[in-house]
C-alpha cells in the first residue's frame, strides 16, 4: 500500500471522530468514566495485595519446642520443619534471645529484679515457621503438632484466614468490575463506529463495486474506534493519577499512624506510571479496535 | 468477456429470478438486456458482479471463474467492471472532481495519475465545467455522466449499466446511450439493461430479451437513427 494511501486512511478515521462528534464525545466519556474506575479497582486491587502480603510476612507459626530435648533432636526438627512444603522459611529463637528481649522492654527496675531469674529462664527454645500459602496454614500447624520434640504450636490461623478472604474478595470485586465495564465499552465504541459506518454507507457501497480491498473499507473505521479508545485512556490516565495521588497522601499517613503497614507497602504512583500508562494505552487500543470488529464486522463484507 | 452456462439463481425467499441461462458476451461487444419488471435482469448483473452467487452452473466474468474465485480476488475482478445505477449513487457530500477521485483513491492508485485521469475521463463526458459542482447542482442526465466518468475512471474491460437511462428525461436518454457507443468504439464492452424499446429501437444492436428468468430472444437488430 502506498504511503499517501496510509495517509488517506489516517485521515478518513480522523474526520469520521469529528463528524461524528456526538457520538464520539458520549463514547469519550464513558469510556473515561469506566477505563478509570476499572484503572483504579486494578490499583486498589494491587495495593491490598501490597499490604496483605507485607502482613503476612509476620504472620509466623511458632513452635515451641520440649525443654528437655537435646541439640541433636533440636537439629533434626529444624531439617524436618523445613522439608514440609508449605514452610518458607525456619528460624531459631532461643531461650536466651528471647529472655533478651523480654528484658529489654522492661524498666531498670524490673530489670534488676529480674537478673536473678536468668540462670533460671522459664521460657522454651522456638522455631519460628513463615507459610508460602496461608491457606493452607491449618495444615501446616497440625503436621507441626506431630513432630517429635514438639511441646505445643501456637498459630495464627483465624487472623490467616480472615487474610486470605479479604484478599480472595478483593481479586473477585475488582475481576468482576473488570469484566462488566470492559463490556460496557465494547458496545458504546461499537454502537459509534456502527453510527459512522451507517453516515458512510453509500462511500462504502460505491466502494464494494470499485473493487477497495478490505483493507481500504475497514481501516478508517479501525483507527475511528482506536482513536477514541486511545483518547480515552490518556484522559482517564491523567484523572487516575490525580485521585490516585490524593488518595495516596491520605492513606499513607493514616495507615502508617495505625502501624498497619510498613513503609514501603502502598504504591507510590509514580513508582508504577509506565506500566499503569503502557495498559491504559493498550486497553484503550484493544477496546477500540475489538469493539470496531464487532460493530462493523458483517456490514463491511466485501 | 462474459459467458453465463446454465445458470439458475434461486432466491432464499424461493423465487426463480433465473433458470438455465446461457450467454456469451464477447470482448467489444454491445448488448442490450431487455425486459419486464422482475424478469432477472439486475440479477444477472448482481451475478457479474459476485455480488450473489449463482444457485447452479458457472459464470466466468473477464478471465474469473466466479464459483471458484477467491474472496481476496473479488476486488481484483470488480476493478475490471465498471457499474453505473439507475440512480446514480453520488455521493453528495463530495464534488464531481472528488466523487470520481475518490474510487482511484481506495483502489491505491497513485496520486499524480488520479490527478490527470480525473479531468481527463470529466472532459470525455464533457462536464470539465462542472468539475466544483456537487452533485445536487446537476440535472439528472449530468449526474449520470458523472456516474459513467465513474465507472470509467479505472479503464475498464467491462461497463454494466442497470437502467441508466430510468431517471432522466427521455431527451437526454440518447446523451447517455450515445456516450456509452463511443466508450464502446474505443474497445469497452458494454452491457446495458433498459426497459425502453424506443432507445434499443433507435439504436439497434445485439438484444438479449428476458422473460420469467429465461432468455426468449437473443438476436442483432437493425438500428433506426432516423426516426428519433
Ligand atoms: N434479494 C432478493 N431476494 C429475493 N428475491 C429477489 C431478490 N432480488 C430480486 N428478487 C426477485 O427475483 C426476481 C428477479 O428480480 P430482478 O433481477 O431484480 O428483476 P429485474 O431487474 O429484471 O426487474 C423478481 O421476482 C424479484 O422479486
Ligand atoms: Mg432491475
Amino acid at each position: 500500500m502506498r504511503i499517501s494511501s496510509i495517509g488517506y486512511l489516517v485521515k478518513q478515521g480522523t474526520t469520521s471522530v469529528w463528524k461524528n462528534r456526538m457520538m464520539s464525545f458520549a463514547s469519550f466519556c464513558i469510556l473515561l468514566v469506566s477505563l478509570m474506575l476499572v484503572g483504579f479497582s486494578v490499583l486498589v486491587g494491587i495495593n491490598i495485595s501490597s499490604i496483605v502480603s507485607g502482613i503476612e510476612d509476620k504472620n509466623e507459626i511458632v513452635v515451641i519446642l520440649h525443654d528437655d530435648i537435646s541439640q541433636e533432636q533440636t537439629d533434626n526438627l529444624f531439617v524436618q520443619i523445613k522439608e514440609l512444603s508449605n514452610v518458607s522459611n525456619v528460624e531459631f529463637y532461643s531461650k536466651e534471645e528471647a529472655w533478651k528481649s523480654i528484658v529489654e522492654d522492661m524498666t531498670e527496675e524490673e530489670k534488676s529484679f529480674m537478673q536473678y531469674a536468668e540462670n533460671d529462664n522459664p521460657l522454651p527454645d522456638t522455631y519460628r515457621v513463615k507459610v508460602s500459602d496461608l491457606e493452607l496454614m491449618d495444615i501446616t500447624t497440625s503436621q507441626l503438632k506431630t513432630f517429635g520434640g514438639v511441646e505445643s504450636v501456637q498459630s495464627p490461623t483465624e487472623f490467616a484466614s480472615a487474610l486470605v478472604s479479604i484478599r480472595n474478595i478483593v481479586a473477585l470485586v475488582s475481576s468482576t468490575v473488570v469484566f462488566a465495564l470492559v463490556v460496557v465499552c465494547l458496545v458504546i465504541i461499537s454502537n459509534t463506529t456502527r453510527a459512522s459506518v451507517h453516515a458512510r454507507r453509500k462511500e462504502i457501497n460505491i466502494m464494494k463495486y470499485v473493487g477497495a480491498t478490505n483493507t481500504f473499507i475497514r481501516v478508517p473505521f479501525f483507527i475511528e474506534g482506536m482513536l477514541i479508545g486511545i483518547i480515552s485512556a490518556v484522559g482517564a490516565l491523567i484523572l487516575t493519577r490525580f485521585a490516585y495521588n490524593e488518595l495516596y497522601t491520605v492513606l499513607n499517613d493514616q495507615l502508617k499512624l495505625m502501624n498497619i503497614i510498613g513503609t514501603k507497602s502502598l504504591y507510590a504512583f509514580d513508582s508504577i506510571a509506565l506500566p499503569v500508562t503502557v495498559c491504559y494505552l493498550a486497553a484503550g487500543t484493544l477496546i477500540g479496535a475489538l469493539g470496531t470488529t464487532i460493530s462493523t464486522g458483517k456490514y463491511l463484507k466485501v | 468477456m462474459v459467458e453465463f452456462k446454465d445458470v439458475s439463481v434461486t432466491y432464499s425467499s424461493g423465487v426463480d429470478a433465473l433458470n438455465k441461462i446461457n450467454l456469451k458476451i464477447n470482448d467489444g461487444d454491445f448488448a442490450f438486456v431487455v425486459g419486464s419488471n422482475g424478469a432477472g435482469k439486475s440479477t444477472l448483473i448482481k451475478l457479474i458482479l459476485k455480488e450473489i452467487d449463482a444457485t447452479e452452473g458457472t459464470v466466468i466474468a473477464n478471465g474469473y471463474n466466479l464459483k471458484k474465485i477467491r474472496r481476496s480476488k473479488i476486488s481484483k475482478l470488480r476493478r475490471t467492471i465498471g457499474v453505473v445505477f439507475q440512480d446514480f449513487r453520488l455521493i453528495p457530500t463530495m464534488t464531481v472532481y472528488e466523487n470520481i477521485a475518490f474510487v482511484l483513491r481506495v483502489i491505491d492508485a497513485p496520486k499524480k495519475y488520479i490527478k490527470t485521469r480525473v479531468p481527463y475521463v470529466l472532459e470525455l463526458v464533457g462536464l470539465s465545467d462542472k468539475m466544483k459542482a456537487y452533485p445536487e447542482q446537476l440535472s439528472g442526465g449530468e449526474q449520470q455522466r458523472v456516474a459513467l466518468a465513474r465507472a470509467l475512471v479505472n479503464d475498464p474491460k467491462l461497463i454494466i449499466a442497470d437502467e441508466p437511462t430510468g431517471n432522466i428525461d427521455p431527451e437526454l436518454s440518447y446523451d447517455i446511450v450515445e456516450l456509452l457507443k463511443c466508450i464502446n468504439e474505443c474497445g469497452t464492452t458494454i452491457l446495458m439493461v433498459t426497459h425502453e424499446h424506443n432507445l434499443v429501437r433507435y439504436f439497434g444492436g445485439r438484444v438479449i430479451n428476458l422473460d420469467g428468468g429465461k432468455i426468449v430472444f437473443d438476436e442483432e437488430v437493425g438500428g433506426n437513427n432516423e426516426n428519433k
